[in-house]
């Protein structure tokens, strides 16, 4: 789809929500660049550094005890590591790209931006569960515990940088759970919304 | 007992919050002391005595807080004005060499005298962050230095990470070295009444020793790592030294102001100036010479640190009037049994590991009281002690990314180019360098002094 402005979408995700499939889904709908943890090849690449190192903080919340702030400046790998992931979308958003971005509080991040449209996608626990056991392979018992595990990270993570809360339907344009329509019947209504935005 | 539990409560509440890092630390320490005034010295201790004592306000308005004439002036407990003074200066100093672009043209101006080799550059920015953080404090030397080791790690193709690990490790080094290099310094020796020489001719003497065996050791381990190309580039240009100052005048400026102020701190012992009228008057001429940067460089002064000192010495100030210092001094006394050569290396082991994890700052304005205590009661010398908790506390913070602000500052700087550095990786070549210094420091002590 030819775009006449900029488009970012944001898409913040429970696990196992398949927020990031239905992000996938939508970057192919309307031809855009999508971002996740890729992203950080991307630093690597243009940073001359190991992608490995980066990948090994992504997303995760800073380590308490462990970090120290001095004159804003934080010793934090976690906390360095979102902030060249911040750089970098601010970066793209200021030049004028148009892209998908899963997490990384890119609600909040572009928020200044005009052209973002921001979602939160949440899931059924029952479903969140069966879809973690289905793509990871594992018990009940352990897609309970990554559920759970994966939940709590991302929710310490983006409370860090964010004043609004992860998953507060106030930060986001939209919140919407996957479980009512399915991923593809989601991903629809999401089309359908941000044609009517961009349309505006 | 109750004004004892209290102090102590708010102390660890306060270093608790500290190492919490959710706070920002002056206002951690600013709201504890209002806690200590509180609660310490009025409602349990009904002192106003200790109130103004601790607050120490009148210290400023008598003549040995300025000029000593030769004599050391009488030791006082409560906020140490002369290092918030002296502190202050330096911040203003340090402003206007920066904005004149005086680091920046000093690192290229080594670079381009050692041909812009990666090994050579490697030594000497080793040699100059020591030297550099003997006068100035160790972030402002670090932030520079990383900096420009970054654009030439990128110009001349080499990894930058070993080489900012070693600066960061010997501007603490550095630090160690003078009585205004490192803030611990600047609390023992305007408590102490120690003078710049007394520091340059005991810890400076340790420190040079150690700086040999730590340049020889950061070489062994890093010269292979350093000598790989990363991308294989060709240099296209060499940058010229001079392209760094920003205004020539204010560059001249600030280098003599700078020397005045190395030449002054040297022979503060002898010309009768305190290090508190040393750190105003150099921030006056300063504030003179800046012209229309004036207000740059009054924003530039770190006014969080200098708040957070005050606080600190309130809470510190608590746990003196309380005599719960008096009491750790006893049972350090009670451990060593008396002896010298276990008290030092009580010091200087205990300051050494807890700085390693805990700010060194509120750790060193706590243990000067408890060293003043020991030393008292066990009839030692307490500069013996005092070259012990210096180099404790300042090469202790060296071993860990948290330990000192230099260490954060630098991890900080390299990794907005994409240099992680983690506990593991930075702790590997750190801990090895500092259990070295601190066995130099414990055998120096006990051969020079017990």
């Amino acid at each position: 789809m030819e775009l006449k402005k900029q488009l970012i979408i944001s898409i913040g995700r429970e696990y196992g929500s398949g927020g990031h499939r239905i992000a996938e889904e939508l970057a192919k709908r309307f031809g855009l660049t999508f971002y996740d943890y890729h992203m950080l090849g991307e630093i690597a690449l243009d940073k001359k550094v190991d992608v490995k190192t980066l990948e090994k903080f992504d997303e995760l919340p800073k380590t308490p005890f462990f970090s120290r702030t001095v004159k804003g400046y934080s010793n934090s790998p976690q906390e360095n590591i979102a902030n060249l992931q911040f750089d970098f979308l601010r970066k793209k958003a200021d030049e004028g790209e148009s892209f998908v971005i899963v997490g990384r509080c890119a609600e909040t991040v572009l928020k200044e931006n005009p052209n973002l449209i921001s979602f939160f996608v949440l899931g059924d626990m029952q479903d969140k569960i069966e879809r973690t056991m289905q793509r990871e392979g594992v018990s009940r018992g352990e897609a309970e515990e990554l559920l759970a595990r994966h939940d709590r990270k991302r929710k310490t993570y983006h409370n860090h940088y964010c004043k609004i809360k992860w998953g507060d339907s106030r930060g986001y344009d939209v919140s919407i759970n996957s479980s009512r329509l399915g991923l593809d019947g989601t991903a629809d209504m999401m089309e359908e919304y941000i044609k009517k935005r961009i349309a505006e | 007992m109750a004004a004892q539990i209290a102090a102590v409560l708010i102390f660890l509440v306060m270093f608790l919050l500290i190492i919490m890092d959710k706070i920002e630390r002056h206002i951690i320490t600013l709201g504890c002391a209002v806690v200590t005034m509180v609660v310490v010295f009025g409602i349990c201790m009904h002192s106003m005595t200790a109130l103004t004592e601790t607050l120490n306000v009148a210290q400023i308005f008598t003549r040995g807080f300025w000029y000593t004439a030769g004599e050391a002036s009488e030791s006082s407990a409560g906020i140490n004005w002369a290092t918030i003074i002296f502190v202050a200066g330096m911040m203003i100093m340090v402003e206007g060499m920066a904005a004149a672009g005086f680091f920046r043209w000093l690192c290229m101006t080594i670079a381009k005298a050692v041909k812009y080799k990666v090994i050579p550059i490697f030594i000497t920015f080793m040699f100059m962050s020591s030297i550099l953080a003997m006068f100035i404090d160790s972030i402002t030397v670090i932030l520079f230095l990383a900096a420009v080791t970054l654009e030439l790690a990128d110009l001349l193709d080499f990894d930058p990470v070993p080489m900012v690990l070693a600066e960061i490790f010997c501007a603490n080094l550095g630090g160690s070295a003078t009585m205004c290099g490192d803030p611990p310094n600047i609390i023992v020796g305007t408590s102490l009444q120690l003078t710049f020489a007394d520091f340059i001719t005991n810890t400076g003497v340790l420190a040079g020793i150690s700086l040999i065996l730590v340049v020889i050791y950061y070489y062994l381990i890093f010269h292979k790592e350093l000598r790989v190309k990363r991308t294989g580039k060709v240099v296209a240009e060499y940058p010229d030294p001079k392209s760094a100052i920003t205004n020539k005048t204010s560059f001249a400026i600030s280098t003599v102001i700078f020397l005045c102020a190395v030449v002054l701190l040297v022979t503060h012992a002898q010309t009768g100036l305190t290090v508190a009228t040393i750190g105003l008057g150099i921030a006056i001429v300063t504030l003179i010479t800046s012209g229309k940067n004036i207000v740059k460089v009054i924003k530039g002064v770190d006014y969080k640190t200098l708040l957070f000192f005050i606080g600190l010495f309130v809470v510190v100030g608590g746990l003196e009037q309380t005599n719960v210092l008096k009491l750790i001094a006893e049972f350090i006394g009670s451990v060593s049994g008396g002896n010298l050569y276990v008290m030092v290396a009580i010091i200087i082991w205990v300051s050494a590991i807890a700085s390693a994890f805990v700010d060194n700052i509120p750790f060193a304005a706590t243990m000067v009281p408890v060293i003043q205590s020991l030393a008292a009661l066990n009839g030692v010398n307490i500069s013996t002690l005092a070259w012990g908790l210096s180099m404790g506390t300042d090469i202790g913070g060296s071993a860990t990314p948290i330990g000192a602000s230099a260490n954060v500052v630098g991890m900080s700087v390299i990794a907005k180019e994409g240099h992680i550095v983690g506990w593991g990786k930075y702790c590997k070549s750190a801990v090895p360098a500092t259990i070295i210094v601190m066995v130099v420091a414990t055998v120096g002590i006990w051969l020079r002094y017990c």
